[in-house]
């Protein structure tokens, strides 16, 4: 049954507003796959009611470590960042379709939004591994240096990696869009990857589509039961109606999203 | 259960059911969705999610929004259509071995005859109408909150099948004890209360409406003392069988609906919190029996006391 309980270990504070949750989940931490999501039962009361999804950072089964990668946006979140060591979550997951394998040996281009960065440190992380490992580059992009959380994580895992913040406090200055298209040009990687806000990742795919090179996005949304019966965290699809983020997801296809109509509002 | 157990075995409109606990319509997917976290033969009953004539594809997002114990919703009837129901999820539905309740919805009363005379097969075990989705435009929401066309739209259905016919009643309205008596002299069979409370919340710092559709529907426990209130007016006013239903999260809810005059409950957005709530329900609700040397469930429906 893809549920378990898990135990706080430690809470780390990784930039303002941001958090690193070091649970303890024998069960996450042998079977999630990098782009899978938790979804997590934050208090024990009506209020907050629902559950709060997240997508795993790291897992580490030697020692049922699972990270998770938590922006207080409300809430939930808030109440979390309150919580203490041993704080007990009932959780179910791991939940949703994650990122599919690059091939052997491929260049590929991971493009990060902010906490997008989690299941991108995942998908890196898994890749370190795999016989004829893939050739990793990165694009991590943020308001401020504050939003580049985890970056150390992001990058040891990379063989190139490059910030962009668009107030200059770090890296190139601009967005990660205008970082994006030279590097495409100049690198050409065979598959992308990438998780950030709406806005960022409709770019994403302009350019990518493009440039001929296949792109993968991990999508948020705000989310009622996470197993695809409430049907709450549909998004456009292109081929007419929509798709559930919890279940076809969160890791699409860029060509499955209607990215305009993602974009009305 | 021992033999020495309580009986909570339910009738509802000649449905049999083995507990008086069932899904409520659009929180339980067509079942499957949960198989993995509950027992799906140990429920009452199944409540499916609408079901229209024609494939629909819903409604813009985000289509759900917390708020203080509850939520919104207006996921726009989003469903497969009644002939992909039939032929894709009904064979599935009917091997949990308990009494599917077919939720349908039309655009008008030809449309809701024409889906109750297609649902009318074998492993369908009764309709219940939705004259009260507060997320659709020009559907159900303009049946349920007025008399005549709630009793022509029942009288229409009930003429169409005959199969039982529950009502399922907006607490959308002024007073919900004027459309629960148009809907049982239509004829229908049971009714069932409530559907969600239209409701609004806004974003303060985009100044946009949180909800792609500007409204949805209020669930969750926020709603219950609302909905408890109105199927003990409607008991009162009524004698048809009533399925409570409006934020229970647990069998303590559930048998304040009862006390009130439910004779079966359903149970909804407790679902995504919990997706077992069902099951520790069901259990609740026996214990409470044992507790209270109630040996049938069924003496708990409106035994209610006002002095």
């Amino acid at each position: 049954m893809p549920r378990a309980v898990a135990h706080l270990k430690r809470r780390e504070t990784v930039g303002p507003g941001h958090y690193l949750l070091h649970l303890a989940c024998p069960e996450i931490a042998a079977s999630a796959q990098p782009g899978q999501f938790i979804h997590l039962r934050v208090g024990d009361g009506t209020d907050p009611l629902l559950r709060r999804p997240f997508s795993v950072m790291l897992t580490n089964p030697d020692e049922d470590d699972v990270q998770v990668l938590v922006r207080t946006v409300g809430r939930g979140t808030e109440l979390i960042a309150d919580h203490e060591e041993g704080k007990q979550y009932d959780l179910l997951g791991p939940l949703g379709h994650g990122w599919p394998k690059p091939g052997p040996g491929e260049d590929i281009m991971l493009v990060a939004g902010g906490v997008g960065v989690a299941p991108l440190i995942f998908l890196a992380d898994s890749l370190r591994t795999v016989e004829d490992r893939p050739y990793v580059r990165a694009i991590f992009g943020g308001a401020d240096q504050d939003a580049l959380v985890c970056w150390t994580e992001f990058a040891s895992r990379c063989e190139e990696f490059t910030a962009v913040t668009e107030d200059g406090s770090a890296g190139e200055t601009g967005l990660v869009t205008d970082v994006l298209v030279p590097e495409i040009e100049r690198d050409r990687p065979q598959r992308a990857y990438a998780c950030g806000p709406d806005a960022m990742l409709a770019v994403v795919a302009e350019i990518c589509a493009g440039a001929g090179i296949p792109l993968h996005v991990s999508m948020e949304q705000w989310m009622g039961c996470g197993v695809g019966a409430c049907l709450g965290c549909a998004i456009p699809a292109a081929e007419g109606g929509y798709v559930r983020v919890c279940t076809e997801g969160p890791v699409f296809d860029a060509d499955q999203i209607d990215w305009e109509r993602m974009n009305e509002r | 259960m021992t033999s020495s157990g309580p009986d909570l075995s339910v009738q509802v409109a000649g449905i049999a059911m083995q507990n008086p606990v069932m899904s409520a319509s659009g929180t339980f997917g067509y079942g499957m969705e949960y198989e993995e976290y509950l027992d799906l033969s140990e429920l009452g009953a199944i409540v499916t999610k609408a079901v229209t004539l024609e494939p629909r594809e819903g409604n813009p997002p985000p289509r759900v929004r917390e708020t203080p114990a509850g939520m919104l919703n207006a996921i726009g009837l989003q469903n497969p259509g009644a002939r992909a129901f039939i032929d894709e999820k009904l064979p599935q539905l009917r091997e949990f071995g308990v009494p599917v309740i077919v939720n349908i919805s039309g655009r008008s009363v030809k449309e809701f005859a024409q889906l109750a005379r297609m649902l009318t097969v074998d492993g369908v075990d009764a309709l219940e109408l939705n004259v009260s989705c507060p997320n659709v435009e020009d559907e159900g929401m303009h049946f349920g909150v007025d008399c005549s066309s709630t009793g022509e739209l029942a009288r229409a259905v009930v003429d169409s099948t005959d199969l039982p016919v529950i009502v399922k009643l907006s607490p959308n309205v002024t007073d919900i004890r004027e459309i629960a008596v148009a809907a049982a002299e239509a004829g229908a069979h049971a009714l069932s209360l409530i559907n969600t409370l239209l409701g609004m919340s806004i974003d303060i710092d985009t100044r946009r409406p949180h909800l792609g559709n500007v409204t949805g529907g209020l669930s969750g426990p926020a709603i219950r003392p609302v909905a408890v209130r109105m199927v003990h007016e409607v008991a009162r006013e009524v004698d048809l069988p009533i399925i409570g239903m409006g934020g229970i999260m647990s069998a303590r809810d559930a048998i304040e609906f009862m006390l009130a005059g439910a004779s079966a409950v359903a149970v909804g957005t407790a679902n995504f919190v919990e997706p077992a709530t069902m099951r520790d329900v069901i259990r609740g609700i026996a214990d409470y029996c044992r507790r209270h040397d109630v040996a049938r469930v069924a003496e708990l429906t409106g035994a209610l006391r006002i002095d």
